[in-house]
């Protein structure tokens, strides 16, 4: 243990980050792995919600990397998970295969819709972008075949179970009692819980968690990717571009192709957050990405800053937490607009860099360059 | 009893201020909790949107519930089985979402232990439905287009929308035999797209050209083109379908600041009071819609099944001033029903009160004897068909008008109806 926790101490200090900060991480890790055994079965479902929204958030920073901020970003969220139902009810495809699909034809829409988008630019971009979000969430409720009008898609499938069968020989299984619903009382590398015949469901509300296991594994990789890219030099590209476009088009950066790459890549993202949403809800429907939804994205965005990578997740986890616990334990959870109003107001006001200055300040001078 | 303080709606709180704020504080007290010291409790989920736009189809039936429960508890609660239980109502609020109802309907069912499931409808049914099957739990919606085979857990026991819209159009027919043309405008929804088939159809055998149906978006705020464009054509009737409460209002408005001096009939017309006060009395004299105020006196009829309807509705706009709204009575309706199965069945259990609550084919709804019927429409006969009243504004106050007969209107037409619901592409095998 010593040599692991030596080990990682010197890969920290090789990056730049002190004990203190590895020490974090791993406790964030082992937080979340421990998460779904700390929570009740509906609180699981939350949870699952909380990490399709943080890859959301997190897209959508890509985004607003270049300077554009859309109003479009939820519906595209919607393309992914329309996407990813249709391509598993329809074309029969395996779910993962169809979460795939579906991020794809998000950024695919995403990189159509770049052509008129990109004619613009701030506030047009903004109010473009939400014409064309709407007109493909008219769409999707003036075609009933295939995207079932109003109603949307029900009966979505879910993710199909993993059959450990073959793997018992040499998997160690902690063997208990069974539990409800057909859990074995085993878990699957002391975190999954498995089911009586030894194959692992996703199906909720029983095997939310492992559903929640999928989830994050497919958001942490995402998020990786997210921060690499943002790393690397297309990412420091982006910043040129929202700061000095005209500078650094004048030294040959095509902006307006990079400005497209980061729409689109944010939407892959956006449209994977969607298929991970609707295969876990097991439905899809246009009400759920309306406008209402998106202020809601720019909230959580807004409140938890734009500066770094970490602000919009700190605001969407901050406020989630705030609405679906705080605010349903004391039972005032229809005091929730005026509640997200006040917040908004209180941080635009007092933090206008967002959750994300009150540690930046102090920690990172020369990151406020990069402030929006 | 409610299991916690509950919400205000962020309008009616705009609306009504302090007075909703002090309501809402006397809604956490629970006045039964202290009779009936050896009695068990039930618990009863009420999942619906209780804040944004369709909190009004959800907020004023939960006050509605509470009210019945604080005068069934206080009485000493249910007799069931042999066993007396208070009545317990866990609220969530799944703000219209699929994602939130789904996070409720896990709540109540596993968590709280609720032995039974009110909810609205619509969206977020799917998702909780899914939920509670597994369960094997009783849910019931007030939207019968959300039944499906699929579907054998779940019941619209109370109000059979948009089904009973045919009477409404039925009585104008009989009653203002001048009137040839319609337009029908509803937003684009799944409250609104079945109930524009249903007035299609009831038009049509009713003899009445619709010259044109217009949906709107749901986010539209200025309906001045969209009325501009109703009366275009210069109908006699304005049809404002199951739009929602505050499209209704606005509807109205421009319908009277444009000059529309002819019948207008609507699904429902929440918070009247308020359009009389925005237009005039003379304006609204003749609105027809489908939701009585419960002190008609037309409601003490016997083959009504509502207990002193008089009294409940006296109690409500006094606790809730200007909250009154259709389906303020329609979940205690709900509730009915389920007591009456319960006690049949003498048991609380989901599976036990479903098999009584259908035994024999007929139940006992709110506006007299009923049928389980749907078979046709919606694969499943689950929704309680019977008598429904039609209301016209008179002198700026609702009152009933008469009550017609839906399943006589169906067996006439009902190959029409299944006609325009298959061209708005909302049968049971249609959707998606």
């Amino acid at each position: 243990m010593a040599t692991v926790a030596g080990s990682l101490e010197r890969q920290a200090a090789g990056r730049g980050l002190s004990l203190v900060a590895a020490a974090g991480w791993i406790a964030l890790a082992a937080g979340l792995l421990a998460l779904p055994h700390l929570l009740s079965i509906s609180q699981r479902e939350v949870a699952v919600m909380l990490l399709v929204n943080v890859l959301l958030v997190a897209s959508y920073r890509l985004i607003t990397l270049t300077g554009e901020w859309s109003l479009g970003h939820v519906v595209t969220m919607g393309v992914g998970a329309y996407g990813s139902a249709l391509l598993a009810s329809l074309a029969g495809f395996p779910v993962v295969l169809a979460m795939l699909g579906g991020a794809l034809i998000a950024g695919f829409v995403a990189w159509l819709l770049s052509f008129p988008l990109f004619r613009m630019k701030g506030f047009y971009f903004l109010i473009g972008s939400f014409a064309a979000a709407e007109v493909i969430r008219l769409c999707w409720k003036k075609f009933t075949v295939p995207f079932g009008g109003p109603k949307g898609l029900s009966q979505v499938p879910e993710l199909p179970p993993l059959d450990l069968g073959a793997l018992t020989g040499w998997l160690s299984l902690q063997l208990g009692e069974p539990g409800a619903g057909g859990h074995s009382g085993a878990y699957f590398l002391g975190l999954l819980p498995v089911h009586e015949d030894l194959v692992i469901r996703f199906s909720k509300p029983l095997f939310t968690a492992n559903y929640y296991y999928f989830c994050l594994l497919v958001v942490a990789v995402s998020l990786w990717l997210l921060w690499r890219i943002e790393r690397s030099r297309i990412g420091m590209t982006f910043h040129a571009i929202h700061w000095q476009d005209s500078l650094a088009a004048s030294v040959g950066v095509n902006t307006r192709g990079y400005r497209t790459l980061a729409l689109v890549v944010g939407s892959v993202f956006a449209g994977l957050a969607g298929a991970l949403m609707a295969h876990g809800v097991g439905s899809v429907a246009p009400g759920r990405f309306d406008v209402t939804q998106m202020v809601y994205v720019l909230i959580w965005v807004i409140v938890g800053g734009t500066a770094t990578f970490a602000g919009p997740i700190v605001g969407v986890v901050v406020l989630t937490v705030l609405n679906e616990v705080v605010l349903r334990e004391l039972g005032i959870d229809a005091l929730r607009p005026a509640v997200y109003g006040a917040i908004l107001i209180v941080s635009v006001l007092f933090l206008p860099q967002g959750l994300e200055g009150l540690w930046r300040g102090r920690r990172n001078r020369p990151a406020k360059r990069r402030s929006t | 009893m409610l299991k916690r303080g509950f919400p205000i709606s962020r309008r009616r709180l705009i609306g009504s201020g302090a007075a909703g704020l002090a309501a809402a504080g006397t809604m956490v007290r629970r006045p039964g909790a202290a009779r009936a010291q050896d009695a068990k409790t039930v618990k009863i989920g009420f999942l619906a949107p209780l804040t944004g736009e369709v909190a009004a189809w959800g907020l004023p039936g939960l006050y509605g519930c509470q009210i019945w429960a604080e005068k069934v508890n206080a009485a000493g609660g249910l007799e069931i089985g042999g066993d007396r239980y208070l009545v317990e109502f866990v609220p969530y609020d799944d703000e219209y979402l699929a994602d939130k109802a789904s996070v409720g309907a896990t709540q109540l069912i596993f968590e709280d232990g609720v032995k039974f499931l009110m909810m609205l409808g619509g969206d977020p049914m799917p998702a909780a439905y899914a939920v509670a099957s597994q369960a094997d739990m009783l849910v019931s919606t007030l939207l019968p287009s959300d039944l499906t085979p699929d579907t054998p857990n779940l019941i619209a026991p109370s109000e059979v929308h948009p089904i009973y819209n045919v009477t409404g159009v039925q009585w104008l027919a009989e009653n203002r035999s001048e009137l040839k043309t319609a337009v029908i405008c509803a937003q684009d929804d799944a409250l609104g797209r079945p109930s524009v088939a249903t007035y299609q159809a009831a038009f049509e055998a009713a003899g009445i050209t619709v010259n044109d149906t217009i949906f709107f978006d749901i986010s539209t705020t200025d309906f001045a083109p969209v009325m501009t464009s109703m009366l275009s054509s210069n109908p006699d009737i304005l049809c404002l379908d199951t739009a929602y409460s505050d499209f209704v209002n606005l509807l109205c408005e421009q319908a009277y600041q444009q000059g529309f001096k002819g019948q207008i009939i609507s699904c429902t017309a929440d918070y009247y009071r308020d359009i009389v006060a925005n237009t005039s009395k003379e304006f609204m004299e003749g609105f027809i819609f489908q939701f009585p105020d419960f002190d008609d006196p037309a409601l003490n009829d016997p083959r009504v099944n509502f207990p002193d309807p008089n009294g409940f509705y006296a109690e409500y706009v006094e606790r809730f001033p200007g909250e009154w709204s259709a389906v303020s009575w329609e979940y205690v309706s709900v509730m009915h029903l389920w007591v009456d199965a319960a006690q049949r069945a003498g048991s609380i259990e989901p599976q036990d009160v479903l098999a009584a609550m259908k035994e024999g084919g007929v139940g006992r709804h709110a506006f007299g004897q009923a049928e389980w019927w749907g078979e046709e429409l919606f694969g499943i006969s689950n929704a309680l068909v019977g008598d429904w009243p039609v209301v016209v504004i008179r002198d700026g106050k609702a009152q009933i008008a008469d009550f017609k007969s839906i399943p006589a209107w169906w067996d006439a037409h009902g190959q029409l109806l299944i006609e325009k619901f298959e061209a708005m592409g909302e049968m049971h095998y249609q959707r998606g």
